[in-house]
């Protein structure tokens, strides 16, 4: 059986209205741009943009605007002096859970394109620290142009395998947006065809357990940790915060985000997790407009 | 940081709380840790903002340093309206005596901070026979140069 049509038969009981989910996987993913605050205003972007032909909207995150009318050959200017940066409304989340002050040392694990490195930058007014981690070189190089793009001044960027960080300070908070099987991505195009569907035989879940016990070893006495994947997949969420809680001494906290959200799912299939993953919340693309999106607020005790 | 304070006007003091960082030719503007450094210059591929390289013996502000602090620049300064700009863009550069008035706070030859509209797009460097070259990266020209 295809994989995704394994998914669809696993997941039809569990994606609240399943139906239209389905009819939502047909529909282009909406563009948002976040507006980079640290070097201009919401009104003078906007101005910009129109300046482009680009209608915008607001959305519920007061930094990120819903794009409705966009030219695709046209070069945003706006791009290029680092005005803007195009990151899926759900993308944000975990950076706003996270929620990182001006005076935090933060650690992004997997922090390759840059999207939530700068997003943090951002949020601490350029202040405190962020070490930004990748593996591989080719995606630092991505990463790097966006943190010099964005004009941020507070991050360091390594590069080392996430499971093996080793680092001589200990951080306030750490993201681990890890690399997963990207489910929360699918859209299905007028081909019938499933786009940025992801083949391999890695095992994802083996990965993101290593990385999330790493994470938290490296956090701070109640330090705080984010863990979040753009898959829907159980295995990648679930089955990853269950094995941190068997093997560390780490608490999920409530967290309330600013879009339509499901918690965690405790059973399914045969396997039943701690009953704490459902304090996790869920971000389904045909409820949130966006990537679908996993995300657990842990901290360590 | 003198250099700034000569050329542009802008306050050196108000850059304390960042430090520097020298590589080969480049320099970074990194964010000042109230307990660092815990890194050792080997251990991290690349730290704050580049801010200032040497381009033929001369010390030349990056675009992105510009584009983020260019505000705090008060002098050698030009404002230009967006055709001004897309002239610059097109042919790679304008003659000086085409911007007037107030617009231009020009000391001496030598690089510039080119804004238009209270956005400070990034530098140019007035040549001795009064003409603005465009130093603005292949990405922004083309973009402005429609």
């Amino acid at each position: 059986m295809d994989p995704f049509d394994s998914f669809l038969k696993d997941y039809s009981g569990v994606i609240p209205d399943f139906q239209e989910y389905l009819e939502d996987l047909r529909r282009p993913m909406p563009l948002y741009f976040r507006i980079n605050t640290l070097k201009t205003s919401m009104a003078m972007v906007k101005n910009l943009l129109a300046r482009d032909g680009i209608i915008s909207e607001d959305t519920c995150i007061p930094e990120l605007l819903l794009i409705k009318k966009q030219d695709p050959s046209r070069q945003l200017l706006a791009y290029y002096l680092g005005l803007i940066y195009p990151q899926a409304l759900s993308s944000c989340l975990p950076v706003l859970a996270l929620s990182p002050g001006r005076t935090d040392r933060v650690l992004d694990l997997c922090a390759a394109p840059g999207g939530k490195s700068t997003h943090m930058a951002q949020l601490m007014r350029d202040m405190g620290l962020v070490v930004a981690n990748d593996r591989k070189l080719g995606r630092l190089t991505a990463l790097m142009a966006n943190i010099k793009r964005l004009g941020i001044t507070n991050t360091i960027v390594t590069q080392a395998r996430g499971e093996h960080y080793t680092s001589n300070i200990q951080f306030d908070k750490v993201l681990v947006d890890a690399p997963c099987s990207g489910i929360g991505r699918y859209r299905i195009d007028p081909a019938g065809r499933i786009r940025h569907m992801r083949c391999g035989k890695t095992d994802l879940p083996a990965i993101q357990k290593a990385l999330i016990l790493r994470a938290f070893d490296l956090l701070r006495h109640c330090g705080v940790m984010v863990y979040s994947t753009c898959t829907l997949n159980v295995e990648e969420n679930e089955g990853v915060l269950h094995y941190l809680l068997q093997k560390r001494d780490a608490e999920i906290t409530h967290w309330e985000p600013p879009v339509t959200w499901s918690p965690g799912i405790d059973k399914f299939r045969k396997q039943e997790y701690d009953s704490r993953v459902r304090l996790a919340r869920r971000f389904y693309p045909h409820k949130v407009r966006s990537v679908g999106f996993f995300l657990a607020r842990i901290i360590k005790r | 940081m003198a250099f700034l304070e000569k050329r542009f006007g802008m306050d050196a003091t108000g850059f304390s709380p960042w430090q520097i960082y020298a590589f080969r030719r480049q320099a970074f503007l990194f964010r000042r840790q109230q307990d660092g450094p815990w890194f050792q210059r080997d251990s991290f591929v690349r730290c704050g903002l580049p801010f200032m390289r040497i381009v033929a013996g001369f010390l030349k502000p990056t675009t992105v340093f510009i584009q983020r602090f260019g505000n705090r620049a008060s002098r050698n300064c030009i404002d230009l309206s967006m055709k001004q700009i897309a002239e610059l863009c097109t042919n790679g550069s304008l003659h000086i005596s085409k911007i007037t008035g107030e617009n231009r706070i020009i000391d001496a030859p030598g690089y510039v901070v080119i804004r238009t509209g209270g956005l400070d797009l990034g530098i140019g460097l007035i040549m001795e026979d009064e003409r603005l070259l465009c130093r603005f990266p292949k990405s922004i020209r083309q973009a402005l140069s429609r």
